[in-house]
């Protein structure tokens, strides 16, 4: 077995901050490579302020928002309002193979860091940016936040309560998942091409066509048939029944999905065959599909008072897909994470030993690898510029003085 | 633009896959893999699914496979018989990449595991994408969307307080495990390449919706607070109905003022009853944003404000001044979104066998040097076998009798 990492010897200099950009790069530093993240002490990021902290106290080094999206990195702070930063994020650039930023455009331009400056230091570097809406068109400067971007891509008026105002996902989903793993599926093709061709180039992900990739069936329902889908609740289009019922305890349920008849008579072999369900109409899908409001209410009086826990053990053991609806506290401690090994405890200064996601990809020669908690802000600014760009002490303790770290 | 090249066109993918990894190796395909999309007999489940082109039910009509398929060629092959296990280790043998959604097992009971595979072709990257991974208590649970969005602890946060929680539009537990298999087998097969070294990804769609729980597990480890969703739950932060529907207010946000002020500034400029007590101190609060009757006080000013504008107004206007309200977006404003329209984010494709052009979400890049394209539709059933064997070597008579056996099927007009 290789020691090797993938992606060894890549060295990242790291601009993101709050969501999808420490995403992808925490991903880059599980696989190998090396993440000098650029911090300003004077203006700590939005994260590192927003809880929750460790027992509840608040500082810029103790809040596991910030923690679970930053572990293995380095942090150096350089505050590039000082005439003198953009010298020092040059030389980092100098020995970098990626540029990452998810600032809105222009930022980058306003510290002679954008992409055309930066080719200048580093020929063949990438230099990816996420952007909200994309750098060009009349939206390409609006702010906003993963949490809006839900509504103006569609997952809120897709996902909620029929009967309800549109809800979405109750999180900044796009954020999560659909950018980071987008981000670093164009960078790898870029390394890819880099080390074929010697170029490097500049890459941008739009945020908001990214999330519209993870869920364009309704829009392209729309142009090619004028239809326009609403929210359906815990219902599916092709399945019936399927949704989420109360078990006993409080805030507990369970989800159930039937696709086919063959399930549906396991739903019922479980649910011991009552009059009801043998009722002709519910035979097949369609008869199911049209009958949803019945079927969902006598499932529901099934259900309620059985612990969801027994109950998805029998559903799912006869072939019934059903998931009980896990808290985080649930997730914890749940039976199959634990034995994935999933969360993963990093001892940090501030916070003590604190659990991280892993990485859901579980490679078999070259798993994601955990070196270290979250950096302090600022922590290995000296390290990094003397052992990676040997500064001299001098120099160093120049910057230092000038405020430059600050 | 003519310079740019397809990053991938040396990139061999073999996709077992059907509703679940074909989002994988569509990213494969559109940065131009040849990506061999091989259903069985029956077809990829996704064939049978709605929404359909112009609504008329057929093999090749529904939108989610047309939409998850394009650029791929596909095949049709019953790999539990003899020769089509046969014909398909030839195939590993030609691959970079496989992507699967067998239940953990499967493919080792038939010989075509792993362990089987990596033999023949040891820089294989397999990559496997189950509910629950290859191990543990509940790895043998059947799969669902539902059930990897509950047991990934998303579904919970998707309610507030007591409320029973909604799905996520799109079967997105799917979209996230298959998403992570694509990011996780690039950087695999970059190892591969360099080292020549294949490997196994074993890829947990519970382990993956659980990376998209935001700071809520972290609440639990840090304060021992278990959250659901935040949204709605504070004045200033939510949803809210306006003239054609609904906007998303994100005025609330911590202790700031920033996106505070100026929201409350233009409902006083437009002579808004009451909107002077927001201006107040105690606002800025979240705690006090959060009390029943702050929510109450905040919604009932604003109304009036929101109910005489649209949400497409309200959205630049919001943005011109500074603050921040989006429209809560129907499909057909995702379709017509001004943005979208002028960075010309959906492209068009003519299908042959649909007669018609089918409309795409396009890329979710913009690269320098590498080229997104659609450049054909999602196979027909059945396409591309024959000239898949042939490349094997097969002759015609050989694939006739394969044909009869049904091992594999040919669409009709290709044999």
């Amino acid at each position: 077995m290789s020691k090797k990492m993938p992606l060894d010897g890549i060295i990242v200099a790291d601009f993101t901050w709050v969501g999808a950009g420490p995403i992808a790069t925490r991903f880059l530093s599980e696989y190998g490579a090396k993440v000098i993240k650029i911090e300003t002490k004077s203006k700590p990021e939005i994260l590192r302020m927003t809880g929750p902290f460790k027992d509840g106290i608040p500082g810029v080094d103790r809040s596991g928002y910030f923690s679970n999206r930053n572990p293995n990195k380095q942090s150096i702070s350089l505050n590039m309002k000082h005439p003198k930063a953009r010298d020092v994020a040059a030389r980092i650039i100098e020995k970098s193979d990626l540029v990452i930023n998810n600032f809105r455009p222009g930022v980058m331009e306003k510290w002679k860091l954008g992409y055309e400056d930066v080719k200048k230091i580093k020929p063949d570097i990438i230099f990816v940016t996420m952007s909200m809406q994309g750098s060009s068109g009349p939206h390409s400067s609006y702010m906003g936040f993963g949490a809006t971007l839900n509504a103006l891509v569609g997952f809120n008026h897709l996902s909620g309560f029929p009967d309800q105002p549109p809800f979405g996902t109750g999180t900044n989903y796009s954020d999560h998942v659909a950018v980071p793993t987008h981000t670093i599926f164009a960078l790898m093709a870029a390394f890819r091409h880099r080390n074929k061709t010697g170029k490097g180039q500049f890459i941008e992900i739009p945020q908001s066509e990214a999330a519209i990739c993870m869920k364009p069936v309704a829009v392209m329902d729309y142009a090619v048939n004028g239809r326009e889908q609403s929210r359906i609740g815990n219902r599916h289009l092709n399945a019936a029944p399927h949704g989420v019922y109360r078990t006993s305890g409080d805030k507990r349920w369970i989800g159930i999905a039937v696709y086919n008849d063959s399930e549906w008579e396991s739903l019922k072999n479980v649910m011991g065959n009552p009059a009801w369900a043998n009722d002709p109409k519910f035979a097949t899908k369609e008869g199911r599909m049209a009958n949803q409001d019945q079927l969902d209410s006598m499932i529901e009086k099934w259900t309620s008072g059985q612990d969801g826990h027994e109950l998805m053990q029998k559903l799912a053991g006869s072939g019934v897909r059903a998931g009980m609806v896990l808290n985080a506290k649930d997730m914890l401690e749940d039976p199959q994470m634990q034995a994935r090994g999933h969360w993963v405890y990093l001892d940090h200064p501030e916070i003590g030993v604190s659990a991280y996601n892993g990485c859901p990809v579980h490679m078999s020669k070259t798993p994601a690898q955990y070196k270290t908690a979250a950096p302090l802000l600022g922590q290995h600014t000296e390290e990094v510029m003397k052992e990676f760009l040997n500064m001299d002490d001098r120099e160093y303790k120049q910057l230092e003085a000038d405020q430059v770290f600050a | 633009m003519e310079s740019k090249t397809s990053p991938l066109a040396d990139v061999r993918v073999l996709e077992l896959a059907g509703e679940v990894g074909s989002c994988a190796g569509k990213m494969f395909a559109d940065l131009g893999a040849d990506v061999i999309h091989i259903e069985p007999p029956q077809g990829d489940p996704a064939r049978r699914y709605q929404p359909f082109y112009k609504d008329v039910p057929s093999t090749e009509g529904s939108l989610e496979y047309q939409y998850f398929n394009t650029n791929k060629r596909g095949m049709v092959l019953d790999i539990t018989t003899e020769e089509g296990k046969e014909i398909f280790l030839k195939l590993v043998k030609t691959a970079d990449i496989l992507i699967e959604n067998e239940r953990p097992g499967y493919l080792d009971q038939l010989g075509l595991g792993y362990s089987q595979l990596s033999a023949v072709n040891p820089k294989l990257v397999h990559v496997a994408i189950t509910p629950f991974g290859q191990d543990g208590p509940y790895k043998d649970f059947p799969q669902s969307d539902l059930v990897c969005m509950a047991m990934g602890g998303f579904l919970y946060l998707a309610g507030k307080d007591d409320e029973k929680p909604s799905r996520a539009y799109g079967d997105q537990a799917y979209m996230m495990g298959s998403l992570y298999a694509a990011m996780g087998s690039i950087i695999a097969l970059y190892h591969a390449e360099a080292t020549g070294e294949g490997q196994f990804l074993d890829v947990s769609m519970q382990e993956s919706v659980s990376t998209a729980l935001e700071n809520a597990v972290q609440y639990y480890d840090l304060e021992g607070i278990i959250r659901r969703s935040l949204i709605g739950a504070e004045a200033g932060y939510g949803t809210y109905p306006c003239r054609d529907g609904y906007i998303f207010v994100m005025a609330a946000m911590g202790k700031n003022r920033y996106l505070w002020d100026p929201f409350v500034d233009w409902l006083i400029e437009d002579k808004i009853e009451g909107a002077e007590v927001l201006r107040g101190d105690e606002w800025l609060d979240p705690l006090y944003r959060r009390k029943e009757e702050s929510v109450e006080t905040f919604k009932k000013i604003v109304e009036p404000f929101l109910m005489n504008k649209d949400k497409l107004f309200l959205y630049e206007e919001s943005q011109r001044r500074k603050c921040c309200v989006f429209p809560v977006s129907s499909p057909k404003d995702v379709y017509n979104n001004p943005q979208l329209q002028y960075r010309k984010f959906f492209k068009t494709m003519y299908h042959e066998a649909l007669g018609g052009e089918i409309h795409y979400p396009g890329p979710a890049y913009d690269m320098t040097e590498m080229k997104w394209e659609l450049s054909k539709p999602a196979p027909v059933f059945g396409q591309h076998t024959s000239e898949i064997l042939q490349e094997l070597g097969y002759t015609p008579d050989q694939i006739a009798v394969l044909v009869k056996g049904g091992v594999v099927v040919v669409k009709e007009d290709a044999a």
